[in-house]
């Protein structure tokens, strides 16, 4: 009897081994050079941002160690998380109690988590930097809202369009810059092996994006009225969601499934001729011919009831998420010097081409301009950011913001109406009157 | 004589069809690693390499987390392997064999945990881990993957102890062998295919387990493998060469678990399709 129980305990004793393995401290958090004041613990902050290939992490984590090095009374951390789980970890970290003092965010992410009540109102500290670096004014408002400023930008994305200039000049055809001359473009560009532009069709946030690039340039820029009702359905709308599909007929067969990276290797293997993307120059730097001299970039072209070209642009920023006076002094300790200049360029070239200036002063940092790959697509890099200052976001618009759009871009209800559109075969019209339909139910829940 | 070698040649086809589209993927994976990223992202695909490099490989193991990735996840899929086996055999054998009260009633309750979809339990498990301290720490991927394997595991090795007879179960306490002595010595060697078929899915289940470790673990040292390198290919721009280096990787533990006890999983499968 005796050595049956302990047969059996022997059994679940391997299985608790097992289990104790994985329950043992694994890793120690990254350290730092920081060591506390005598007799009194550092103050920890911790970072999650959405950072993760590993050279991103690598550039912050420089940056934190020399903070650390410089700061012995504060130690700063990182936890890279990742886009497609934040929206579910971060209101579940905040309710368990184990958020991170400072957050990354996007301007329709900061309304989920301000609604949990942690976000803490950055604008004094926004003003600050304001007098020091000066932000550009389109980075701060889409955090403005409620009489507060919830977040402090960091940096900026905006879309562009792509090209060869050698392809191009075989077509004989110049970048075109209204939707008419586009369309011929796209169309001379169609030939054996290659199609005319890349274009997604699911439901998606990259498909969002580039139908909000063509929706801004057909002047349909605004989702909301000023009194904060839909105004999606009408003409201009209507205008670029049919522009949208004249242009879907010259993209590749599998561009529906398409996210980024798709539309970018289908740019740097050459199927396609022309994409809208936030750049392609890490990518057309080593997975194709990588010769600056041959890599076009241009504004998105505008329909002729347009003025001037505009963007979809991403104005990144941070938010403070603790309550706690010593921990938030050490957060914006750290913000200032990752927005110092110097320091500023090198986070920004954490991802060189990726990542543009939110502020004046950064726009100007030589250790922005300096990195080699900013050297090498100088030009490129200029165009970006010029096209960047006439960047739009739906839902935080000319002056308005509103933080209900997170309910319409959680669903992704404008990518849907493009699906509408070019996969089920609706009228521009119809799938638009359609898409007004689902948002307004989506704001309703 | 010519239907039989007809049947033969379709049945030759049908399993070269299989093979190809079993085998396929992970080929074209496999090898697409080693390629140069220009090759990787042609426009015309090459079924054979037409350049060679480690440089995805050297990437992926030096530059990245990946190798603790890989070290998480196998602690994970063990443990869970380990206590799956250890939980479902006893409880299993329990049902089976001893006349509890309700055992049928609580047999098809067990059944039904199995039906219920994980991810209605994803933010109320959270909360109850982090009420524990377990939230960011292995145990609670283990105790999870544990909750998940362990009533489909119960499900099936209840239908492997089923069929071995019960005389040998006499014979052995005729000699004088304890429950526990009989179910170690006995039952479980007679069960071994039903053993190692529980063992492969709870190992599999907890190597690509995703939903739970996206939102559980929150630091970079404790990610395992799926969870990690869905962060290190990126969302705006894909580095499709490490992507596949780390896709490789990945099916190694699993092809070399199954080429040791996949013989077992199969016999398992198919006796347990017969029972």
């Amino acid at each position: 009897m005796k050595t049956d129980k302990l047969s059996i305990l022997l059994l679940v004793a391997v299985a608790l081994a097992a289990l104790a393995g994985c329950a043992l401290p694994t890793a120690p958090a990254a350290s730092s050079g920081a060591e506390a004041g005598a007799g009194s613990a550092p103050v920890e902050v911790k970072i999650w941002h959405m950072e993760q290939p590993p050279h991103r992490v690598e550039r912050i984590q420089q940056l934190i160690d020399e903070f650390n090095a410089a700061n012995p009374g504060i130690v700063v951390s990182q936890e890279p998380q990742n886009w497609g789980e934040i929206y579910t970890k971060a209101p579940a970290a905040v309710a368990a109690g184990n958020a991170p003092e400072l957050l990354f965010a996007i301007p329709d992410f900061t309304p989920i988590l301000n609604r949990l009540g942690k976000v803490q109102p950055m604008e004094e500290f926004v003003a600050e930097m304001d007098a020091l670096y000066s932000f550009y004014p389109s980075a701060v408002e889409p955090y403005t809202y409620d009489d507060h400023t919830w977040a402090v930008p960091l940096y900026n994305m905006a879309h562009s369009m792509w090209y060869r200039k050698s392809v191009f000049a075989e077509a004989g055809i110049t970048p075109p810059t209204t939707w008419d001359e586009l369309l011929v473009a796209v169309e001379a560009l169609t030939q054996e092996g290659q199609y005319g532009i890349g274009l997604p069709a699911n439901k998606q946030l990259y498909t969002d994006q580039v139908v909000y690039d063509f929706m801004v340039n057909a002047g349909a820029d605004e989702i909301y009225n000023e009194d904060g009702t839909l105004r999606f359905n009408n003409p201009q709308t209507v205008e670029a969601y049919d522009f949208y599909r004249q242009l879907y007929q010259f993209s590749p067969p599998d561009s529906p499934n398409w996210t980024w990276g798709e539309a970018e290797a289908c740019f740097a293997n050459r199927t396609c001729a022309i994409i809208p993307q936030f750049t392609v120059i890490t990518t057309y730097d080593t997975q194709a011919e990588g010769d600056p001299e041959d890599l076009g970039v241009m504004a998105i072209p505008h329909s002729s009831n347009v003025d001037a070209s505009g963007t979809i642009a991403y104005s990144n920023a941070v938010m403070l998420l603790t309550e706690d006076p010593a921990k938030q002094a050490a957060a914006q300790e750290f913000l200032r010097f990752l927005l110092t200049p110097g320091n500023y360029g090198r986070f920004l070239n954490m991802e060189p081409g990726l990542f543009l200036p939110v502020t004046e002063a950064g726009s100007q940092d030589e250790s922005f301009w300096n990195d080699p790959l900013a050297v090498k697509y100088q030009s490129q890099l200029e165009t970006m950011v010029e096209n960047a200052k006439n960047g739009r976001l739906f839902g935080f618009t000319n002056g308005n913001t509103f933080p209900s759009i997170a309910a319409i871009s959680a669903q992704n209800l404008v990518a849907q109406t493009a699906q509408l559109v070019v996969i089920d075969g609706l009228s521009a019209a119809d799938a638009v009157a359609e898409g007004q339909r689902l948002m307004e139910e989506a704001l309703a829940e | 004589m010519t239907t039989r070698i007809r049947h033969r040649s379709l049945l030759a086809l049908g399993l070269l069809g299989l093979l190809l589209v079993v085998v396929a993927p992970f080929y074209y994976v496999a090898t697409s690693s080693f390629k140069l990223p220009q090759e990787v992202i042609a426009q015309v695909p090459t079924l054979f390499p037409q350049s060679f490099t480690l440089q995805h490989y050297e990437k992926l193991l030096r530059s990245s987390n990946f190798p603790t990735y890989l070290a998480n996840s196998m602690l994970v899929a063990s443990g869970t392997m380990g206590i799956c086996v250890t939980l479902s055999t006893l409880a299993a054998y329990g049902l089976y064999r001893m006349q509890l009260p309700a055992g049928k009633f609580l047999f098809r309750i067990i059944l039904v945990t199995y039906a219920f979809p994980g991810v209605l339990l994803l933010i109320p498990l959270y909360g109850l881990l982090s009420q524990l301290g377990l939230v960011d720490r292995l145990v609670s991927l283990v105790i999870v993957n544990v909750t998940f394997t362990a009533p489909f595991a119960v499900w099936m090795l209840r239908a492997f102890f089923t069929a071995i007879p019960g005389e040998l179960e006499e014979a052995a306490a005729l000699d004088g062998a304890t429950r526990a002595q009989t179910l170690i010595r006995i039952v479980l060697p007679l069960a071994a295919p039903g053993v190692a078929s529980v063992a492969i899915f709870a190992f599999i289940l907890a190597w690509t387990e995703y939903m739970f470790a996206s939102v559980l673990i929150l630091s970079d040292a404790n990610r395992p493998v799926p969870v990690g390198l869905a962060g290190i290919i990126g969302q705006y721009q894909v580095d499709w060469g490490l992507l596949l280096a780390g896709a490789t990787v990945t099916m190694l533990p699993v092809l070399i678990l199954f080429s040791l006890v996949g013989r077992y999983f199969v016999e398992g499968l198919t006796a347990g399709a017969m029972k």
